[in-house]
This record gives structure tokens, sequence and C-alpha cells, in this order.
């Protein structure tokens, strides 16, 4: 089986943001970068479906050419290729980001078995817009079920299932399909020291699409004026528990 | 004839072994213990001729100094013994007339005697808990071959005085002479002495290679390969290896070093690492003793299943906390923890099998160059307020770069070390920079942790910093940094001259330059390991406890320190049962100081926690900070 | 302008009618029956013929629906947006961390409404939608499974007592769940705690996990990264207890008390028994 699982390369922030002069970005200088937790487990759960059944995981990212490093490390956990459309760090909206893995998508199918599952994560870990997956299946005439935290391959099909309210929706769709999943999925592998020297040497293509015009274009980037709100102190170690309490009793909740 | 035929068959069987025990640990990997010669022999001398190790336990050490110096000194005796079987009369010329060597000779039987006496004393009555699963039986059989060999020798003398056969003044023998008195005077009997005496030693021989007595040829031996200075450091890997020699770390005995299998042939199942250990003495899994006693019968069985759930249970290596008290403890120089790491490197690095609370960490590192994952930007964070220099890329470098480590950067108890160390650089006018967010992690917890990848990775990057930068000094408060700084990064192409904080602070105390005021405050001072055992300091933090306050020494200090817990990457792992922090925080207490002085950041949170937890009067604070503080007031 | 409100009967969908009454005049919307998005996205695109605006709440479902919509017209689409201006729309990045401003170029204009970060409105007369004949209803639900274990959902929950790093081990929760407990709440995480084995990913709060809406969120031992702030964010109040007095959270935090929490958080418990009478 053939399956394409979609990543962003996300700036590691910790407790801050701080923003570039132009206000267009976030400063990344000395910050480290990684995957969103939803497409980590999308990865590990492509890698598991090849293993049990044969075939192909690709990785696909579209970003900076800096992206060839997240794509090496999902290739270390067992993806066999990558793909990067690279950019040049521009943010790229969801719509033109959808279309540009769509004509990837399209140029690898071409002389090659579909995919049987296109995984994304449900939302990517910056931007948040929440759609990529379903405009992608949308224009390729797929099946797209969100917001996935069990996948259970059948004959023909794949059975789904989704957090709803202290229960499990469950869904059933034809192959092949688009699927986006959520962290809690499965528990992905740490990558061993073999894994990451043949990643090295896996195939990695490139290609360069056209930025279109944005239509929904980025004017700026403001940091909330909630960071650096003053917590107000109730006390210092265990003698602060009576305003605790007081607190609680306040707000209705002890 | 006869003497022919015996040293021929117990000799050949002898060989036989040997050979095949060399063969063995041939076929290891090869590990570079050259150089440094001086040294080399100096340990010899020191530990195996003068048996300092040993003596660290005063009585055994004696006793077993008294069987191992007779073994020297009768050593000759053997020689006159297979000469003497040929021909009763002949003896080695000149020694054999010498009324000393008599003198000698018969003291050091009395000695062994004594030796082999107190050691089944010792088994039998005393029953020490670092005998627990060493093999008793195999004991026995030495200890009584010994007392054959001493006795046969003794009696045989005795005879030959007896028959007018011994060439040296009897007068010396006091012990063979007397008993010559209450011998007949028969030649058969000297000849059935002389014929039991060779039987036990060509016994002996050939029994000697299967058993751990097997030590006295391989022990000296070992000593001489073992590490002689930057004990601390671990081997490096190479990673540019093709496909098929993906194996890292020691999956089975066929991974292992040639230090290892000699370490392995070298265990006399002493136990003396085992009572050294801190994991043990707290009742974790670990036994640094089971440990190489099972990696050499896995390896003597030539068996090739993996080392880990078979020789080894897979708990031990990850109780470890690296402190190397088994290695200082060791008399023959086994190096116990290069196994754990080996065996940990394969786990973390081949089969991605680890503790899981060690994950983050080693993703943290990886990603955001800091265990804690915290965002490098905020490295400097402590330093802004106190106008201390960041270097930028370009600048000139300062006459020492001051190396702050993770922990003082970002954990809140260990940061005031970093502030007070600052302080007093300033105060001192020492010109000193630090790197903020371009120093990451040295890769100390991913390498203890056994992924040496990720280590090599911030090696290759660190050291490119530095050398880029100019630096040629650095202070370091963290004694893992300064263990990696001044050791491993010199495999790496970093070569600096390293000095951990308080050497430096004690050198501007002894210039003059700070003037620390003394205290009245009771102050009992905790050897980090990877400071005083890994590294031998030892003298400057204790220079600086006595100028502010009363110095009170632990038992357990110096080279022989207990670990605070967290080394061997134990600051992210769970802990099961009672803490080795508050087993140290007791000792700290019962001293009856006011102030637990420490030189480490590990240490100080730890030992912060153990004190809490076993609800102890007890302040813990960097001797920087109590220097800082001394100036203040 | 005309904007056609897509609602659910939750307290999210009725924020979202109110930033859609900034906007023009409403036409609340809802479908019945197993949710089916790609299908009942195609019911929405019916009924928004001829509107200037598609509205809907930035829930699970909100998200998922106007995205379809947002595919099958072929128009941009703005989810979690906090303000409109023309056609300037200020939307939440990083789960909240961080605010955008962008220009919505598209008609009609598709967006979500970041939640909590409106008022509800009052509720409106609400039509309900067929969904067309011709409609794909493959993708729908077509069973829902219990989850095994009970307890108090940390989605639903008024109260949330949450441990991160500082608590130390998988047994350190006890204190946790102790005062969970006494609460009558659930007991939350950070992601370090559950990658590192301690809970299960189903506790963990944060921009990955679980986004909680509780009336207090005790935060003990967690250092405030940006993801973990974006699940606790909907929480009306945060009291955060940690012994760091420089940690992140308690930029985030309405309450601090600084200390170790292994000593506060029993205490608290203790304080709580004590004023209850036990």
């Amino acid at each position: 089986m053939r399956i394409l699982v979609c990543v962003k390369r996300v700036p590691m922030t910790g407790g801050k943001m701080v923003l570039t002069a132009d206000e267009q970005a976030i400063e990344t200088k000395h910050l480290g970068f990684t995957i969103s937790p939803h497409e980590e487990c999308g990865v590990e759960e492509a890698v598991r479906l090849v293993e049990a059944h044969g075939g192909e995981t690709v990785v696909l990212t579209l970003g900076p050419a800096e992206a060839e490093e997240q794509l090496r490390d999902c290739m270390a956990t067992g993806a066999d290729r990558g793909i990067l459309l690279k950019t040049d760090g521009a943010d790229w909206d969801a719509q033109s980001t959808a279309s540009a893995i769509v004509d990837a998508v399209r140029t690898l199918q071409e002389d090659a078995a579909p995919f049987d599952l296109i995984l994304f994560g449900n939302e990517s870990a910056d931007t948040g817009n929440y759609q990529v997956g379903i405009r992608v299946a949308h224009a390729l005439g797929l099946p797209v079920v969100n917001g996935l935290k069990k996948i259970e391959l059948q004959d023909g099909s794949v059975r789904c299932e989704r957090d709803a309210g202290g229960a499990r929706d469950v869904y059933v769709v034809p192959t092949p399909a688009v699927l986006s999943v959520l962290e809690g999925l499965n528990l992905p592998r740490y990558p061993s020291v073999p894994g990451r020297l043949r990643a090295k040497g896996k195939p990695l293509a490139v290609v360069e699409p056209a930025r279109p015009a944005q239509k929904l274009e980025k004017l700026r980037l403001v940091v909330p004026p909630g960071q650096g709100k003053q917590a107000e102190i109730l006390g210092r170690g265990p003698e602060a528990a009576a305003k605790v309490v007081e607190l609680m009793q306040s707000l209705g909740v002890a | 004839m006869g003497l022919v035929v015996l040293l021929g068959v117990s000799g050949g069987l002898f060989a036989r072994r040997a050979l095949f025990l060399t063969r063995l640990v041939l076929a290891g990997k090869p590990v570079d213990r050259r150089g440094d010669v001086a040294r080399r022999v100096r340990n010899e001398a020191v530990i195996v001729l003068g048996q300092r190790k040993l003596l660290q336990r005063l009585v055994p050490g004696l006793m077993h100094a008294f069987v191992f110096w007779g073994f020297l000194v009768l050593f000759p005796t053997i020689v006159m013994a297979m000469i003497a079987a040929v021909d009763r009369h002949q003896g080695i010329p000149w020694l054999s007339r010498q009324g000393w060597f008599a003198f000698l000779v018969d003291l050091f039987v009395l000695l062994v005697a004594v030796g082999v006496g107190y050691a089944v004393v010792n088994r039998v009555v005393v029953r020490p808990e670092r005998f627990e699963g060493s093999h008793a039986r195999d004991a026995y059989v030495i200890l009584a071959l010994i007392a054959g060999v001493v006795t046969t020798l003794l009696l045989w003398h005795a005879s030959a005085i007896a028959t007018g056969l011994a060439e040296w003044p009897r007068g010396d023998s006091f012990l063979a002479n007397p008993i010559s008195h209450v011998l007949p005077s028969s030649g058969v009997l000297e000849r059935v002495l002389v014929w039991a005496h060779l039987c036990f030693v060509l016994g002996f021989l050939t029994y000697l290679p299967h058993s751990k007595h097997l030590h006295i040829a391989t022990a000296a031996v070992n000593v001489w390969f073992a590490r002689t200075r930057g004990r601390g450091r671990l081997e490096p890997l190479r990673f540019d290896v093709p496909d098929e020699e993906l194996r890292f770390g020691a999956a089975t005995i066929f991974d292992l070093t040639r230090k290892e299998v000699l370490d392995g042939l070298s265990c006399t199942e002493c136990g003396r690492c085992q009572d050294a250990c801190p994991a043990h003495a707290t009742g974790k899994v670990l036994n640094p003793k089971l440990l190489i006693m099972g990696i050499r019968d896995q390896v003597l069985a030539r068996d090739s299943g993996p080392i880990l759930g078979n020789a080894v249970p897979e708990e031990m290596i990850w109780d470890c906390v690296t402190c190397g008290a088994c290695v200082e403890a060791c008399p023959v120089s086994i190096e116990h923890v290069d196994h754990i790491v080996d065996l940990r490197r394969s786990r973390v690095m081949v089969d991605s099998k680890f503790p899981a609370e060690a994950e983050p960490m080693l993703r943290d590192v990886e990603r955001a160059s800091n265990p804690w994952g915290k965002p490098q930007t905020e490295r400097a964070a402590w330093a802004a307020e106190l106008g201390v220099r960041v270097l930028e890329p370009g600048d000139p470098a300062p006459e020492v770069l001051y190396w702050v480590g993770c922990a003082a950067s970002f954990d809140e108890r260990a940061k005031r070390s970093a502030e007070s160390t600052a302080k007093l650089l300033q105060k001192a006018g020492v010109d000193f920079a630090i790197l903020g967010p371009r120093e990451s992690c040295t890769g100390d917890p991913a390498r203890r942790m056994g992924n040496e990848y990720v280590f090599q990775s911030f090696a290759e990057q660190n050291v490119a910093t530095l050398n880029e930068q100019g630096v040629t000094k650095i202070v370091a408060s963290c004694p893992h940094c300064f263990n990696t700084l001044a050791n491993e990064y010199g495999d790496f192409g970093g070569n600096y001259e390293v000095v951990h904080h308080t050497e430096l602070l004690a050198e501007l105390v002894r210039d003059g330059k700070l003037e620390p005021k003394a205290g009245a405050k009771k102050i009992t001072y905790h050897d980090s390991c990877y400071l005083a055992r890994h590294n031998d300091v030892r003298m400057e933090p204790r220079e600086l406890v006595a100028a502010v306050g009363q110095p009170v020494e632990m038992k357990r200090s110096g080279r022989q320190t207990f670990c605070c817990g967290a080394g061997g990457a134990h600051m992210w792992m769970e802990e099961r049962g009672t803490p080795i922090s508050e087993e140290r925080a007791r000792e700290a207490a019962a001293t009856g100081a006011e102030t637990l002085a420490v030189a480490c950041p590990f240490c100080t949170v730890m030992l912060d926690d153990g004190v809490k937890g076993v609800g102890a009067e007890l302040r813990v604070a960097d001797v920087a900070t109590l220097l800082a503080e001394s100036l203040d007031a | 302008m005309s904007v056609l409100v897509f609602v659910e009967g939750d307290e999210l969908s009725l924020q979202a009618l109110t930033l859609a009454r900034t906007l023009g005049e409403v036409k609340a919307v809802t479908l019945d029956g197993p949710y089916a998005p790609a299908a009942w996205a195609a019911a929405i695109v019916e009924a928004s013929r001829g509107m200037d605006a598609i509205v809907a709440a930035g829930s699970d479902h909100g998200n998922e629906l106007l995205a379809h919509v947002a595919a099958r017209l072929d128009q941009p689409f703005a989810a979690n947006v906090t303000a409109v201006d023309g056609d300037v729309v200020t939307r939440v990045r990083w789960g909240g961390s961080l605010i955008e401003q962008a220009r919505l170029h598209g008609s009609p204009k598709i967006l979500t409404v970041a939640p909590h970060t409106q008022p509800a409105a009052e509720a409106v007369p609400v039509e309900r939608l067929v969904v067309p004949a011709d409609a794909d209803a493959s993708v729908r639900v077509l069973e829902t499974v219990s989850e095994s274990g009970g307890g108090v959902s940390l989605r639903d929950a008024k109260v949330v007592v949450s441990g991160g790093r500082g608590v130390g081990s998988a047994e350190g929760f006890a204190i946790i769940e102790e005062l969970a407990g006494l609460l009558g709440g659930a007991v939350g995480c950070s992601r370090v705690v559950t990658s590192a084995g301690w809970r299960p990913h189903a506790d963990q709060v944060g921009q990955t996990g679980t986004k909680i809406s509780a009336d207090l969120y005790v935060a003990c031992g967690i250092s405030g990264a940006t993801q973990h702030i974006a699940g606790a964010k909907g929480a009306k109040k945060i009291l955060a207890i940690n012994d760091d007095a420089e940690a992140p959270i308690f930029a985030s935090a309405d309450y601090a008390v600084v200390g170790d929490l292994h000593e506060i958080v029993p205490a608290i418990s203790a304080e709580l028994r004590r004023v209850r009478g036990q």
C-alpha cells in the first residue's frame, strides 16, 4: 500500500512569543524546530501500517529548504521517501498550500499506484487553519474524516474513531481516503541510529511551486496583550493553602 | 622423567586454556589505551605491588597482601622444588644457600597461612554482604590449594633439613627447623613431600585458568590498560560505517571491547564494587559485581544471545548513576561504567528501548539544545541584570569563558550558583564572558544515557562555536560540563584549558583578589562524583569551605564520596525505592553541620530534595554562594 | 450584510452568534441526524446562496463544516476569528498565543469564531436544513461507542487539577488526584507527562490535547509552554503553583502560589478537609 503523510516545519516556541521587527513572523533565532505532535502520530501510523501490509510511506512538506531536516526525521522513523515543496519561507495560506499539495499528489500518482491513504495533522501547530486536508480531499474527489484517534484498515475501507464528548464516533469510509489525525492516535517511536543513518540516503525530491496570490493574506502578527499579565500572588509555600481555599470558595468550586 | 610428564600435562592444559582466553580477549573490539606509560608503570607499582586499593579495607587488604607478596617471594621455591625433584642435591645456585632467603620463605609461609586462615574465618564466620552472589565453592577450593601449597612447601623444607639435604643455614628457617626435629630423617618422606608440593603447585596451575584465581595472570594486565587520566571520559563511537556494520554499543558478547572481556576475566568476585555502589546501597537491582560476573560467564560460555535479559537483568543498567565508585573500589581496575554505558548504547540507539521518562529529555536536548526543552533565547536571562558580557560572533575571546551549563541557566535552585560565580568573578576583576543562547547542552546527559549519536552532534557543534570564538580557557560550574569539556571534547577537536569554578575561585582567594571572612558555621562539603572521583578536584573546594566556615567531613568523602543520585541521566529518570539523595542527606545531617556545601548544580537540586525528604535542618548551598555571602557580610 | 450562522445548540454557537450579529442580519441554521460533514456542508452551501457571510463556532464540527463549505465554494476560510473589520479579520494562531491580522479576499466571507472570545448571545429561532438528495453522505457517523473508564470528563469538568514535569513521577500524581477528587474535578497533565509515560494522553491539556473550559484550572509544576496554555486558556480562572517565580505560566495565570507543589497541594487538600469539618 502507499501512504502519503503531509507535515509542516514549526518552531519550538517555549513560553513566550517574540516577533521579528517587521511583525511578519516569529523570531526563530536560537529556536529548535519540529513537526506538530498530530503529524508525528500520523507518520508513526503510516509506518506501522506499511510495516504490517507492505508498501511505502511518502512524507511531504511545503516549506523552506531547512524543512529537509523534518523530512529526514520522518524518514528516520521509517518513512521511505520525502518530497520537499520548497518555498522561500514565507507563509502560504491554506488554499495555496492545498493546491500545491494536490499538484504534487497528481504527479506522484502519475506513474504509480494511487495513495491508499493521505494523512494530515488535524491542524498545524502554528497557523491552525483546520482546512488543508479537507481542501486536498475535495480537489482529489476523496472522502475525508477529521480528528481521528484510531484507524483500522479493513478490506477496501478504513474504520476510524473520533472523540465526541466522553464517547467515540465511528466512521467507515472507502479507500483511497484522506484522514486527519490527532495526537493520542499512537505513541510515536524514538528513531534508532541505524534509522537516522539510513534516512540520510533515502530519496528526497525537491520541487519549487510558484506561490499564488494569497486569498487569506497575512497583514501582520501581534502578541496578545494577555502575555505579561501579573498573576495575583496568594502566598508562598503551604501557608498559602488557606487563601487558596478562600479563592475556591469564592469561585464556587470548593 | 616424571617431572617432564607432570609439567607437560599441566603446562599443556594451562596453555590450552590460556590460549582460549587470550583469543576471547583479542576477539573484542580494540580500544586505544596506549600512551601515558609513566603513569601506567606507577599504577602497576602502587595498585598491584603496593595493593593500594585492597588496603582501603585495612585488615582484609593486609591479609590479601600477605598472600600476594607471599606468592611473589615464594615463587623461586617452586623452581627449587622442580630442580630438587630431578636431583635432590641441587637447588638454585647462590639463592638456595642464602639464610635471609630461608628466613623470608618461612616468614611468608606463616603470613600466607595467616592470610588464608583469616579468609576462611571471614567467609565462614563474618560473612560480609559483599560476598553474596560470589561463588563460594571456587573460593574454598583456591584457599585449600594455597594452604596445600605452603603446607607441603614447609613440610618439604623441614624434611629436607631433617635428611640433611637443605643447603641454607637451618638456623634461619625459624619454622622449618623446629618441625624438622619431629620429622623422621626419611629420604622417602622427603621425596613424597617434594612431589606432593609439585602436585599441588601444578594442579593449581591447571585449575587456575578455570577459576576466578585467573586474576593472578590478568589483573596486572588489566591494571596496565585501565584509564590513567580523564577517568570520566567514555570511548567515542564511529557512525560513518557501512550498512552491514550498523551495530552500536554492546548487545551480545561479540560487541564487547577487549578491555571489557579482560575485565570479566580479572574479576575476583570480591564485592568491593557492590559495597560502594549507591544504587545497590539503596535497594536497587543493580549490583556491579554480578553485572561483571554475568558478562564474564556469558563470554566464557560463548553464548551468542543478547546479554540483557540473559546474563544481566535489564533493570540493572538503568539503575546506574555512573558515579564510578565501583571503578574506584576495584582492586583489579575493572571499569564497570563502560560496560553499563555500552549496554545502554545498544538499547537506546539501536532498539530504541529505554525508560519512557527519559524520552522527553532526549528529544528536548536534540531539538531545543537543552534537556529541559526551554527556549535557548532565555539561557542568559539570569545574567542580564548582572551585566555579564554575552559573546557575539566575531567578538574577541575573553581571557576565560564561563560555561554556565543548562542546569544553572534554567533551574531555579541552580541559578544561584551562576549568579554568585559571576558576581565573584566580576569582583575579582576577571575578564570573562558567557556564550548565552549559543551555549548548547554539552551533551553529557545524552551520552550517559547511551545516545552517543546525539552527544556527538552537540560535541561537534560546541567545539565549532568555541574554536570559531578563539576560546582557550574555560571555567565551568557544573562538574558534568567540566568533565565533558576537559576530557571528552578533545576527541572532537576541542582542546581547552578547563577549570572548575572552585579551582578558579580558590586561586583568586590565594592571590588575594577575593577576601572571604572566616565564619563560625559548621559546613560539611559533599564531593561531586564527576569532580572528586573522575577528575581529582578535591582540595580547592575544601580551601574555600575552610575560608568561610568550620569544615567537618563526612565519612564517605574525597575519592570515596557517595553520589547525590543525579548522574547517568538520573536527573531525568525515576528512582524506585529509597532515593540515593536521601541516603546521602542522612549522612550529611549526621555530621551535625548546619550547611551542606556542594559544587555542582545537580548535587544542589538532588541534595536539597534529599534534605527535605529526610526532614533535616540543613542548608544546601554552592561553595560559590557561600563565598559570595562571606564577602558581602 | 446577510450572515448565515450554523449553530449546534451549545454555548460556543451562542458565542459565534454574537460576532455574527456585528456583521449584519443573521439567519441561524442547523441540521439533525448523524453528523455527515460533506453532506451537511452541501446543505449549508445551498442555504447560503446570495448571502454575504457564513459563520460558525470554532469547534470541531464548526471548523470542519466550514472548511468543507469553503472547499466546495473554492473560497478562502478564516478559522478562529476574534474580530472582523471590513475585510480584515483578526484570528488566532498557536492556539491563542499569537494573533494574526489578515485580509480575507473572498465572497461570501467564511469564518469560524474563536471559542471563549465572545459573550454568549440570546438564542434565536433556528431553521432546520435538509441534506440535499444528491449530497454525498458516505462520510458520516455510523455509531457511537462509549469510552471505557468513568470519572469526570476533562473537557466538561468544572475544575481541573493538572500536573507537569514538577510532579516528578507517576506516583507523584497521587496528591494531584487527591485534590481533584476533593473538588469533584478531573486530573489533567502537560505533554511532558504523557511523553514520560506517567499519565495517558487522554489526560493531556494542551494545543494537541484537550482544550478545557473549566471554572478553575490549577496548574501544578507546569512551566507554561504556549502549547499548554493553548489548552488551558478556556478556563475562566487559572491558579498556577510553581517553585520558579519566573515560570512563563505566571504570565498567563490569574493567581499564583510560589513554592514546592509537593508541600502546597497536600496543604490545600488538608485545608479543604478542615473547612468541611472532616
